[in-house]
């Protein structure tokens, strides 16, 4: 006979553990155990049975994974939190005596966890951690446009502002912005990062203020090691692309309200170094570069990238480097053929860099005072363009309003007439375009320069739509267009000739009489077919033939419905034959169908009648 | 050079003697005893006492013996410095092993030894030599000679009596420097220097010793001023804090090797904006006045969306979105609170979920219309029945009446009346013989069709009432059978009649074995003598269970075997008569049985349930059902299988009637294929009730179908 196995000692009731038992383990506060699992990214499971998982309690309560929790329970950051909780104590003590220098020196010494070990953890290689660098950008933009308050340290709001001011200069870098949309939540970017899309929301320039009903702690701890995490993300990035990292901060600049422009980029210093010898020893040897010598200079090369953190990508900074990367073709003993199409550094990085992203390179940008300076700075500056702006929106535009190679205004003002406007500032007028901002971001997302007619100043802005693109299925106003197009124009022509009927011109008895056959055969019921009967009494039709018609109208019709019914009570009868499970399935799928095809046609439908007034007012 | 002898003697006599009486001095030294003790070692044994002596002499005055170290006589050392360490050493000249060079060989006369020389004092000898010869004591001279001697020779006052020889000896030159060094307190080692320089050990570069020499802490002498002088210069900051004010240090976290633990999951991405979150969106996204209407009802967590679609003419307009910070808060609370599961994402058409079964017009014939309906006058028909050959039909209503029609035409016949509801009618199976039996309550009613060929009226007639009654049987049952006389009977009543015990209640279902002998009847009362079976040729009736469990529904015999299916409420027995054993129970999960029929194979059988189900048995797999069907809205009412043709059909309390396709295979392994093949709708349902019951005819795919409507309709192919 086997054991006789005991109740709760195996299975779910051991695999999963309630929250109050983690804390309980953990020996620590629900704070800190709040606190662990946004550090150490664990959360809740779901059992199979939650009755089985909790002794046979179906009590509302989350479940952890008992391993998690015992992996918790070796954190050095837990061992930190309760070396503070007895931090926390001893100062209370000390300030309740009144030990003023004791407490003062505790304070100094209070103990700090640093969370590096955990970033390592979480993200084991730097793909993991760019592909889960959304949030945190997210939290830091926010961050850095929140005001600063008791809760929320400038230090903090300062240092928010400046890792989002570092992503931003990385990304105008390296030419990395691919899609910016314009929403009523902000603006949401979209960027492709070590072949990663990273998706962030950057909120619009308003001051924030955090609701009542919002947790900070949470937001705080969450807050930290976002910091962490872009803080290593950022280094490799910016080392990655031979860059000193952090990026010096021009303090003048920054109190003249530069923004990002306060922070210059600096080339990592051994890496131009390698790049000049290098330059230098093929230009010593000119044509004649043997074989061995570029094998020699590729073999240095790869291993620069493995050991040092020296960009490959070659960016407008260093053409030397393009050049000295040309591949060179080593035909291979064994298959002289295979070397012919081997694709080369310089070739694969141009096949990246699309000519997308250099899209506004031949252009130079005006800022208008009251568009948003950070968001089209970054987005103009991202594809390659030039943009100045006035003072008033801050320092540091490389020219003035009086430059000669503006070609674009950005400009979100109505028009107005300006009565005493000299010749020049008249001329320059009629030279630049005043395009409203969406334009910058449609030929974005476009991938080229759109016509600037329908966004110039003044005009009535064709609707902004997300680069994103919808779900498979859903209603797609750009592509909804041309297929309703003969539908729209029957419709308008019947519309018109009713219009027409009703002034009272009853030439053509054709028309109704023919409207009103196609009624009969429409109807499907009894009532239809009577008000069809009266409809063609009413427009002259004689029974006799409005019957004959009728019927064969009818006929035809009841005959494409019965062949058309009879396949789908078919496949109705054979779903008879499904399983429970494949029904639930089916059923549900078949809801989400549904869900989809009445939002389209809802959505469809108001098109119809927008275009309907539309085309009303355009007569009128 | 010294005799051995007297060196014992003055350690013996005098020790204070040693540095005062200047002749009687011993000079010999410890290391230069040792070294002539190896050279004497293989000569003579009798030294070999004495130097064990001498070194016990050596351990008890040690204090003697470290004055004597020093007291170096032999050949001078000199002091250079070494090629190899650098450093200065003495060396000594080389001995030459010459006659002189060493005592032994040395003409020493007198060999007694170290005794006390007293021993001869009053003997003329003082001793002997090498050969055993008497060494006589040499002549002394008196007082006057002594002094002469110090006068005439010059060296006497630097000679010293010997007293192995008893003769003065004179000292020689280092000996006497000894001596002159010792009276001047020096060191008698001329080559010691007490000022030489200090070697250092343990201090220095690369001479520290790890373990210290001694466990006192250091003292604070040492090192509190050096602290103190660095405060003082500013190089020391006291009291800088440790750890509060450390800037977070990045470094290339990812260069090294990543761990070979497979990275946690990543958290999902929230979804990306679409259309309606523009600021500028197509015209047909922004709500109507109902639907932000809809919007504002519904609860935060209920919506869709969790914005309102909003269109503002120019960027400069879009005011800050209040539900930001809320939105962020709600992602990190999905982050660390939500639970997570992992869920496979189908991405296939819903349509190819749905079985491919043939298509119902490759599987005709089929029942697909109807071909005509007999009018019951808005009675319930509960009952109807098609004779074995195909052509008559009758069919019973609530109201008694029983009406007998023709199956292709419709046409009524004959009509009977009898007391009660109708509640069973069914055509015997026989061919040879023609007549059915009807059920009303607690009584069953043989009845004879007109219109019958004579032979088969006259066979019929006597089947029925036979000229001579069978025996009674030994057993006497509780139900009657009366038969009126074949010539009296006429086709307008009944010509034989049961009377079931009057507590039964009425019989629902009537049921003839295939070879028409037996009926079995089951009655609607609650007690167990609900069933019946009865046999026409011996004119007898039974009840097979004296006890029953659970109430009985219906029964069935089995097509080819003596076996006969028992269905209670929930399950379905299977008994063997002849053997009168249970053979098996088949669980079909339905909560109430209400009918049944087995394949003209014997071996699958379908039970439809008021719970809307309908079960099909495999008899020969399993106990449970092989399929179970929900597809009817309401209660099914009634099942059957066509006796040739693969089909079958179920009627329901929902009106219609579904037919399908069912091929039974028969090897082994080859499942039943069902296919659905067509609903038959046109029986109106009236009080909750629909199609009551349905038949096949034999020869033909038709069904004929009782409604609650108080219609009986036949469908035609």
């Amino acid at each position: 006979m086997g054991r006789i196995k005991q109740r709760g000692k195996a299975g779910a009731a051991k695999a999963y553990m309630t929250r109050s038992m983690a804390v309980k383990k953990l020996q620590c506060s629900l704070a800190d155990f709040r606190r662990l699992c946004i550090l150490k990214g664990i959360f809740p499971r779901e059992p199979r049975s939650r009755k089985r998982a909790n002794k046979g309690s179906s009590a509302p309560t989350s479940f952890y994974y008992t391993k998690d929790i015992a992996y918790l329970a070796h954190e050095p950051v837990l061992k930190k939190l309760r070396e503070h909780k007895a931090f926390a104590k001893k100062l209370a003590r000390a300030l309740g005596r009144g030990e003023w220098s004791s407490a003062k020196s505790l304070e100094e010494n209070k103990p700090v966890y640093r969370l590096d070990h955990i970033i390592k953890e979480r993200y084991p290689t730097f793909i993991d951690a760019v592909r889960d660098i959304d949030d945190a950008l997210c939290m830091i933009f926010l961050f850095a446009y929140l005001p600063s308050d008791s809760r929320v340290s400038p230090t903090l709001i300062e240092n928010c502002s400046r890792l989002a001011a570092e992503w931003q200069l990385y990304v105008m870098h390296s030419r990395s912005l691919r899609k910016v949309f314009l929403s009523i939540k902000g603006v949401y970017y979209q960027a492709e990062v070590m072949d990663q899309t990273v998706t962030w929301l950057v909120p619009y320039q308003f001051t924030q203020h955090v609701p009542t009903d919002v947790d900070v702690r949470v937001m705080l701890t969450f807050l930290e090691l976002y910091q962490t995490l872009l803080g290593f993300v950022f280094f490799k990035l910016y080392t990655d692309a031979s860059l000193v990292y952090p990026p010096p901060l021009d303090a003048k600049k920054d109190e003249t309200g530069a923004g990002v422009g306060a922070f210059s980029l600096q080339e990592a210093k051994t890496a131009q170094n390698t790049t000049a010898q290098k330059a230098k020893t093929v230009d010593v040897d000119g044509k004649r570069v043997s074989s061995k010598d570029v094998r020699q200079t590729i073999k240095t090369i790869a291993s620069e990238a493995v050991d040092g953190d020296v960009d490959m990508l070659a960016v407008d900074s260093m053409p030397v480097d393009e050049d000295d990367e040309e591949f060179v073709a080593q035909p291979s003993k064994s298959n002289p053929e295979e070397t012919s199409d081997l694709a080369t550094l310089k070739s694969l990085s141009a096949l990246s860099q699309s000519g997308s992203s250099k899209l506004f390179a031949p252009y130079t940008f005006w800022l208008s005072r009251e568009t948003s300076r950070p968001v089209f700075e970054f987005i103009v500056r991202s594809f390659g363009g030039r943009i100045g702006w006035p003072a008033t929106s801050g320092s540091g535009s490389p020219f003035d309003e009086t430059d000669e190679t503006i070609t674009h205004v950005i400009i979100d003002r109505p028009l107005v007439e300006r009565p005493n406007e000299t010749e020049e500032e008249s001329e320059r007028r009629r030279r630049r375009k005043h395009v409203q901002p969406q334009w910058v971001v449609d030929c974005i997302n476009a991938g080229k320069i759109l016509l600037e007619e329908p966004y110039l100043q003044g005009n009535t802005l064709p609707p902004h739509l997300s680069p994103f693109g919808n779900l498979a299925g859903a209603y797609d106003p750009a592509a909804g267009l041309a297929g309703e197009d003969v539908e729209m124009e029957e419709e308008a022509s019947e519309e018109s000739e009713e219009e027409q009927d009703e002034e009272g011109s009853e030439e053509e008895l054709e028309q109704p009489e023919k409207a009103a056959l196609k009624a009969a055969a429409a109807a499907e019921d009894e009532a239809a077919l009577r008000a069809a009967e009266l409809a063609a009494e009413a427009a002259g039709v004689d029974f006799g033939t409005f019957e004959k018609e009728a019927q064969k109208a009818q006929k035809k019709t009841k005959k494409a419905a019965a062949s058309k019914q009879v396949d789908e009570a078919e496949e109705d009868m054979n779903k008879m034959m499904m399983s429970n499970k494949q029904r639930k399935l089916y059923e549900r799928m078949k809801y989400g169908e549904k869900k989809r095809t009445v939002e389209r046609e809802n959505l469809e439908q108001k098109r119809r009648a927008i275009e309907k007034e539309k085309r009303k007012k355009n007569k009128a | 050079m010294h005799s051995e002898d007297e060196a014992g003697d003055s350690d013996d006599d005098s020790e204070d003697e040693d540095h005062e009486t200047f002749p009687e001095l011993d000079p010999s030294s410890d290391s230069e005893d040792e070294d002539e003790d190896e050279e004497d070692d293989g000569e003579d044994e009798e030294e070999d006492g004495e130097d064990e002596e001498d070194e016990d002499e050596d351990e008890e005055d040690e204090s003697e013996n470290d004055t004597e170290d020093e007291i170096k006589i032999g050949p001078k050392a000199k002091t250079i410095i070494s090629d190899i360490t650098g450093q200065p050493k003495r060396v000594y000249p080389e001995i030459e092993p010459d006659y002189d060079s060493d005592s032994s060989t040395e003409d020493t006369p007198n060999r007694v030894g170290n005794i006390p020389m007293h021993w001869y004092d009053d003997l003329p000898h003082v001793g002997y030599d090498v050969n055993g010869k008497k060494v006589l004591r040499p002549a002394r001279g008196d007082e006057l000679d002594k002094f002469l001697q110090t006068v005439e020779d010059p060296s006497a006052w630097t000679s010293a009596f010997d007293k192995n020889t008893q003769i003065d000896k004179p000292l020689t030159a280092e000996e006497l420097d000894i001596i002159k060094r010792l009276q001047e307190n020096e060191n008698p080692d001329a080559s010691y220097d007490p000022y030489e320089p200090t070697i250092e050990w343990f201090t220095g570069k690369g001479k520290e010793e790890v373990m210290p020499l001694s466990a006192a802490p250091e003292p604070k002498r040492r090192w509190v001023m050096k602290i103190v002088r660095a405060i003082r210069q500013g190089r020391i900051l006291p009291n800088k804090p440790k750890t509060a004010t450390t800037k977070p240090q990045f470094y290339a976290i990812w260069n090294e090797e990543p761990s070979t633990h497979p990275a946690p999951l990543p958290a999902p991405k929230p979804r990306l904006p679409t259309h309606a979150e523009s600021y500028n969106p197509p015209e047909e996204y922004l709500p109507t006045p109902e639907e932000r209407a809809q919007w504002e009802a519904t609860d935060k967590e209920d919506r869709e969306r969790d914005f309102l679609p909003q269109k503002y003419n120019a960027l400069r307009l879009v005011p800050a979105y209040p539900q930001f910070i809320q939105e962020r808060f709600g992602r990190q609370l999905d982050l660390y609170l939500a639970p997570r599961v992992q869920r496979v994402k189908l991405q296939i058409d819903p349509n190819s979920l749905v079985p491919k079964l043939p298509s119902p017009s490759s599987l005709k014939p089929f029942p697909v219309y109807k071909s005509l309906q007999v009018p019951h006058a808005g009675q319930r028909v509960r009952c109807v029945s098609v004779s074995p050959d195909g052509a008559w039909a009758v069919s019973g209503d609530e109201s008694g009446v029983v009406r007998l029609w023709e199956v292709v035409v419709g046409k009524e016949v004959k009509r009977w009346t009898f007391p009660g509801r109708i509640s069973a009618v069914d055509w015997c199976p026989r061919t040879d013989v023609s007549f059915f039996v009807v059920g009303t309550d607690e009584k069953l009613h043989f009845v004879i069709p007109p219109h019958l060929p004579a032979l088969v009226h006259t066979a019929t007639q006597a089947l029925l009432a036979p000229a001579n009654l069978p025996p009674a049987p030994s057993v006497s049952s509780p139900v009657k059978w009366n038969s009126t006389a074949a010539s009296a009977s006429t086709s307008d009543a009944p010509i034989l009649s049961l009377d079931l015990p009057s507590s039964s209640g009425p019989s629902k279902q009537i049921v003839w074995h295939r070879r028409g002998d037996y009926l079995a009847t089951v009655s609607s009362g609650e007690n167990q003598a609900a069933v019946w079976i009865h046999q026409l040729s011996r004119r007898h009736s039974q009840a097979p269970f004296k006890k029953i469990k659970g109430s009985v529904q219906l029964v069935l015999f089995h097509p080819s075997k003596p076996h006969f299916f028992v269905a209670t409420q929930r399950y379905v027995r299977l008994y063997n008569l002849a053997e009168q054993k249970l053979l098996k129970t088949l669980q079909s999960g339905i909560r109430w049985i209400s009918s049944m029929d087995v394949h003209p194979s014997g071996d699958h059988l379908i039970v439809g349930g008021y719970d809307r189900k309908l079960c099909w048995f495999d008899l020969e797999l399993s106990d449970k059902p092989y399929k179970v069907l929900r597809y009817h809205s309401r209660a099914l009412r009634s099942v059957q299988f066509h006796p040739t043709y693969p089909l079958f059909a179920s009627s329901s309390d929902d009106g219609t009637i579904q037919i399908f396709h069912a091929r039974v295979y028969n090897d082994l392994m080859t499942n039943p294929l069902i296919v659905p093949l067509k609903i038959l709708r046109g029986h109106a349902v009236k009080d909750g009730l629909g199609v009551l019951q349905i038949r096949w005819c034999a020869r033909q795919p038709w069904l004929v179908s009782a409604g609650a409507d108080g219609e009986v309709s036949v469908w035609c192919s």
